[in-house]
């Protein structure tokens, strides 16, 4: 590796830098590689030229750098450079009295969106078996189908989809709670940065969204699930779930925002952090 | 670090002339200048090459160019793109400002730098000599025509006489040794010659994706290397490495040049993703949204891109344990990728934009490279690669990312970093024209080069019968590239007559927050009088606004 000779210590201005000196040894080793593969193609002449030309060009290069490395003195003439920004500057606004404040200042705990996607998931199982009462006289049918998306082990015909089956229950009821909790996170995190009407938001833009969006695909993606599927009823159970999870959330008592990343707040001295004597605010 | 300095060098005992200074530099930026001039050159001739190829495919059953010379064409189009266009482009950016950015006075091996550059340069001359040997130069000489990627037994001695495909070979052998110097470089700058305070967590992410595509580099130009020295033996020594009737594979070449291939994009995206995060912030007026996941999501994007190879292989037929592991290792890299897109998108929330024409190429790479991206997902998808594989909905895809992505940050990083290379601003009037007409004629040939493809149009015919319904779609995507070309025109006019005349650009003309602006524009030959000390990620930005900088927050 190459050094670059200083006179003076680092941090100041110098009068004089070394710098590695030009060379033509590169240029003229990567020649003679070059003739080397030409040679391949047209002739052994070329490449026995090519070969003493990499041959000098090494032996030019390991003299350039053995036992010390060639360098080129530079003179330095000290120009001032001034660094300030061309915009203007405005006023700050400084929330409680942070510089610099992590938004929202405000968020809920992890626990309120676990509690927001149970919620809401009991009420949108709710929903479905009560749309499952009322369309095929079933409350299994939509836990069926639900579970039937991952583990397709029965037959999809109207009898088999309407009667009890333990293992689609059980992956039914591990998907719908897995898939709750992480959309109740999901509203947790989200309905704080959605200040204006959050349940609205939350509860009724998002489930149009996601159905609008699932039932211009499931067609491709899944169309035998697509038949199976009534969207009226779809659609309101999403807005069940998303109104429950909603109200739910916003009830819980929001927290203050860690302000300082973990590092800082941990203590940790590191290059950058330190010095000046400053004491953080 | 208020005083930095002109250079004059003392007297030396010998004249140089102009072109002796320039052959004989290890001054990093005037190898990254002669990279990216060099790759300047090659993007007009491939952007002539594809000008061809587009007259031919305009219309049906075209006679405008022989089957033989269209071949040669797209093989020589597509080499030159990767290997003699984007990589030296990258690679001329990585020189210049890295070292500046880590306020560092050189690369870390001054003469393997300028020895890449010219291994490279002499690799792309040996290709283009191809088309002065063998047939006639209006059928394209002896230049390869065996595709950039080569497969065999095409590339045999029986399919392939002549030297056409040695003429490739040996001249990526060549290139490929300029980049692992390069890559080596790289690695050792950004490690050892950080500037006081910068740790690694301090470090621009222009340095990071660096640091990163030059690990990809190593890992990938090895197989490929290879590969091509097995595909020497057969051709000139009798081997059998990829000669299915003696036993060899030709399968094989498929795995070694794709275990290169692919990490080959991200070693040409992640470059890319390094101007957008540096020029985004400046034109937002914000610093870079999510730094520590910017880096994880690079490393990530870097390690997951090693075992996607083989997604360009489900029409080869592999088992299904095999197909399941290349869909989901290529789906898994849309993760980082998409934190990225997310990071960025969350850098320009509520900030000040401004819509420079740096800033400009950023939208239009942040829009393209997500369409691009959204169809390289579905083409992950094996059952949906099955039926488009090799047709021209890929092209569409691959050119998505190449020139909607990586072209489109290519020409940020120009408009952005120009002043500080030259001292001159680039023209902003003519560099808005550039960017408008470019991304009409990108769209009208790319967004409808999709259509064409998905009617079942295969990539590498030369012509194509009419009544197929190919044909407006790609009458129009020829048109497209009349603009595209004109574009590119007004660029280069746009650099040489900015170079001459453009307005003084001063040290720092965006108000940015990098090493490199607090130098003068162009930089001295040694960057920095004296070595400058940082305390943050921006210490620019701590110098100019001391009531209230960085450090105190990272």
């Amino acid at each position: 590796m190459t050094s670059h000779s200083q006179s003076a210590p680092r941090g100041s201005v110098h009068d004089q830098v070394n710098l590695p000196s030009p060379t033509g040894w590169p240029v003229l080793l990567a020649v003679g590689l070059a003739l080397i593969a030409g040679g391949v193609i047209s002739s052994g002449y070329v490449t026995f030229l090519g070969a003493l030309i990499a041959v000098a060009a090494c032996v030019g290069w390991f003299r350039d750098v053995l036992p010390q490395e060639r360098h080129v003195p530079v003179i330095v003439v000290p120009q001032e450079i001034v660094i300030v920004s061309s915009r203007r500057k405005v006023a700050r606004m400084a929330p409680r009295g942070l510089a610099r404040a992590r938004l929202p200042l405000e968020i809920y705990p992890i626990s309120a969106g676990i509690k927001g996607g149970l919620a809401g998931g009991v009420a949108m199982a709710l929903l479905a078996m009560f749309y499952g009462v009322v369309s095929h006289r079933s409350i299994w049918y939509p836990i069926n189908l639900l579970g039937a998306v991952v583990y397709a082990h029965v037959q999809v015909t109207a009898p088999e989809m309407e009667a009890f089956h333990i293992e689609l229950l059980l992956v039914a009821t591990a998907l719908h709670i897995t898939t709750c909790v992480l959309v109740g996170l999901l509203y947790g995190t989200l309905l704080p940065m959605l200040p204006r009407r959050p349940v609205l938001l939350g509860g009724l833009f998002a489930p149009l969204v996601w159905t609008g969006l699932l039932h211009s695909i499931l067609s491709i993606v899944d169309p035998v699930l697509n038949q199976h599927i009534d969207w009226l009823w779809f659609l309101a159970s999403q807005i069940a779930f998303g109104l429950v999870a909603g109200v739910v959330v916003v009830r819980q008592v929001r927290v203050p925002t860690w302000q300082y990343p973990f590092s800082v707040r941990a203590g940790v001295e590191s290059p950058g952090m330190m010095g000046d004597g400053d004491s953080r605010d | 670090m208020a005083a930095d300095s002109i250079a004059v060098p003392l007297p030396r005992t010998e004249s140089r002339s102009l072109l002796l200074d320039w052959l004989c530099t290890v001054d990093h930026k005037k190898i990254g200048m002669m990279y990216i001039v060099y790759a300047l050159i090659f993007l007009v001739i491939m952007g002539c090459e594809a000008i061809l190829m587009r007259i031919q495919l305009a219309r049906p059953e075209s006679t405008f160019l022989s089957a033989d010379a269209f071949n040669r064409l797209f093989t020589m189009h597509g080499t030159t793109g990767i290997f003699f266009v984007a990589m030296p482009i990258l690679i001329g950016f990585g020189n210049y400002f890295v070292p500046l950015m880590i306020g560092a006075r050189d690369m870390a091996f001054p003469r393997l730098n300028a020895f890449s550059f010219w291994m490279t340069a002499f690799g792309g001359i040996l290709l283009y000599a191809s088309f002065f040997t063998g047939g006639s130069l209006l059928h394209g000489g002896d230049a390869p025509a065996v595709g950039w990627f080569a497969y065999a037994p095409l590339t045999s001695p029986a399919f392939s006489p002549g030297h056409g495909t040695d003429f490739w070979n040996l001249s990526l052998l060549l290139a490929g040794i300029g980049s692992i110097g390069a890559a080596v470089n790289f690695i050792a700058t950004v490690l050892c010659m950080r500037c006081p305070g910068m740790t690694l967590g301090k470090m621009p992410l222009f340095a990071w994706m660096n640091l990163v595509t030059g690990g990809l580099i190593l890992v990938a130009i090895s197989p490929l290397t290879a590969a091509q020295l097995m595909l020497m033996a057969d051709r000139f020594l009798g081997g059998h490495f990829f000669d299915p009737a003696a036993g060899g594979q030709p399968v094989m070449w498929m795995h070694f040049f794709w275990i290169f291939g692919h990490p080959e994009v991200y070693v040409l995206i992640i470059p890319s993703f390094a101007f957008i995060s540096e020029v985004l912030p400046v034109f937002s007026r914000k610093a870079i949204f999510g730094y520590p996941a910017m880096v994880a999501a690079t490393a990530g994007i870097g390690f997951v891109s090693l075992g996607v190879w083989a997604h360009h292989l489900f029409t080869v037929g592999m088992p299904s344990y095999g197909n399941a592991f290349f869909v989901l290792t290529t789906m898994v890299v849309a993760v980082p990728t998409g934190i990225k897109i997310f990071n960025w998108l969350a850098t320009m929330w509520g900030g000040k934009i401004r819509f420079a024409t740096p800033m400009l190429f950023c939208i239009g790479f942040l829009f393209q490279f997500l369409i691009g991206g959204l169809t390289g997902v579905m083409l992950a998808t094996a059952p949906f690669d099955w039926q488009l594989n090799n047709s021209y909905f890929v092209v569409a895809h691959f050119h998505y990312i190449i020139v909607g992505g990586i072209l489109f940050a290519i020409f940020a990083a120009f408009y952005y970093w120009f002043p500080k290379m030259t001292g001159r601003m680039l023209s902003e009037k003519l560099g808005k024209w550039h960017f408008w007409i470019f991304v009409l004629g990108f769209h009208l040939t790319f967004d409808f080069m999709h259509v064409p493809g998905l009617l079942g149009m295969p990539r590498r015919v030369y012509t194509y019968q009419a009544g197929r319904g190919w044909g407006v779609w790609n009458m129009i995507s020829s048109i497209g590239v009349i603009f595209q070309a004109a574009a590119i025109l007004i660029f280069v006019y746009n650099i040489v007559h900015s170079y001459f005349r453009g307005a003084l650009a001063g040290n720092d003309p965006w108000d940015a927050w990098t090493l490199e602006w607090a130098t003068t524009s162009p930089p001295a030959e040694y960057n920095f009088s004296s070595v400058p000390a940082v305390r943050s990620r921006r210490p620019l930005w701590d110098i100019k606004h001391p009531e209230d900088p960085d450090w105190k927050y990272e």
